[in-house]
């Protein structure tokens, strides 16, 4: 009933993303505290880095990740604390996906321009 | 310390599953707090994030991110007050998302209290290092040389 289901996948996406984020949030607020050290500092040299393409992408994957967690984490408090969520946890779980695709559009439509230098 | 979830080598379907499973699972022990602090911390992370995501990769080109453009965010006192939530919020619920999945996948006891002690230190010194930026531009004078350095 459980494994292989809807309900496996969804656990096994949310973990995945949220060991990535946490994993970005700790680089992340190390590279930004890098402004401490002023304009003349490490900071430019780190941010031009970060913005070639390989990385710009992997920040698409950062915004997907955040997306998808957002969403199935709304889900999960849905199935705590209503008397419905459980017994629509699947259709729920369709629902963050399709919400996470079509939020994906307008994201890729600004950043894929940016990355090819066309925007 | 560990969760029930994690005695039971992974098996999710014994995870307590609603507000009563908790309680009846974690009785008054800290795991009780950390669960109901997930749900209530996470939904704070949904706006703080997407307004987060929003300002930053939106209504701006992140491949142009450059110090003044940080440093002018993090001398204004909203961003510094907003970001100072994102921060606190999403390390808390990150780090212990991460103690979470140790606990799940590292099953001796002694590794799995290294890669703890591990985290836990990194984690508070990486937060130091966080609220030092967000503190570093005041709000008057720097916001004032920053902008200077903007024009």
């Amino acid at each position: 009933m459980y494994r292989g289901r809807e309900g496996q996948w969804a656990f096994v996406f949310h973990r995945m993303s949220g060991v990535a984020l946490a994993l970005y949030l700790l680089l992340h607020v190390i590279d930004i505290s890098l402004v401490m050290w002023g304009p003349d500092g490490p900071f430019n040299a780190f941010l031009a880095f970060y913005h070639q393409w390989p990385f710009r992408i992997g920040l698409i994957l950062i915004i997907a990740g955040v997306v998808y967690h957002a969403l199935n984490g709304l889900r999960i408090i849905m199935m705590d604390f209503t008397t419905w969520g459980v017994r629509y946890q699947a259709p729920l779980w369709y629902g963050v996906l399709g919400l996470t695709a079509l939020i994906g559009i307008p994201v890729l439509w600004k950043i894929v321009p940016e990355i090819l230098g066309i925007a | 310390m560990a969760r029930p979830s994690a005695t039971t080598g992974g098996a999710r379907a014994t995870a307590p599953r609603t507000l009563r499973d908790a309680k009846a699972a974690y009785g008054t022990n800290p795991e009780l707090a950390w669960w109901v602090f997930m749900r209530i911390s996470g939904f704070l992370l949904v706006v703080l994030t997407f307004g987060h995501l929003w300002a930053n990769n939106m209504a701006f080109n992140a491949g142009e991110i450059d110090f003044a453009y940080v440093a002018g965010r993090l001398s204004q006192p909203g961003v510094k007050l907003y970001d100072s939530f994102l921060l606190l919020f999403a390390m808390l619920h990150g780090v212990n998302g991460l103690r979470y999945s140790l606990e799940d996948y590292v099953k001796r006891p002694g590794a799995r209290f290294w890669w703890k002690a591990v985290l836990f230190t990194a984690a508070a010194a990486i937060f130091v290092l966080g609220v030092m930026a967000l503190w570093t531009f005041s709000f008057d004078e720097m916001g004032a040389a920053v902008r200077a350095l903007n024009e």
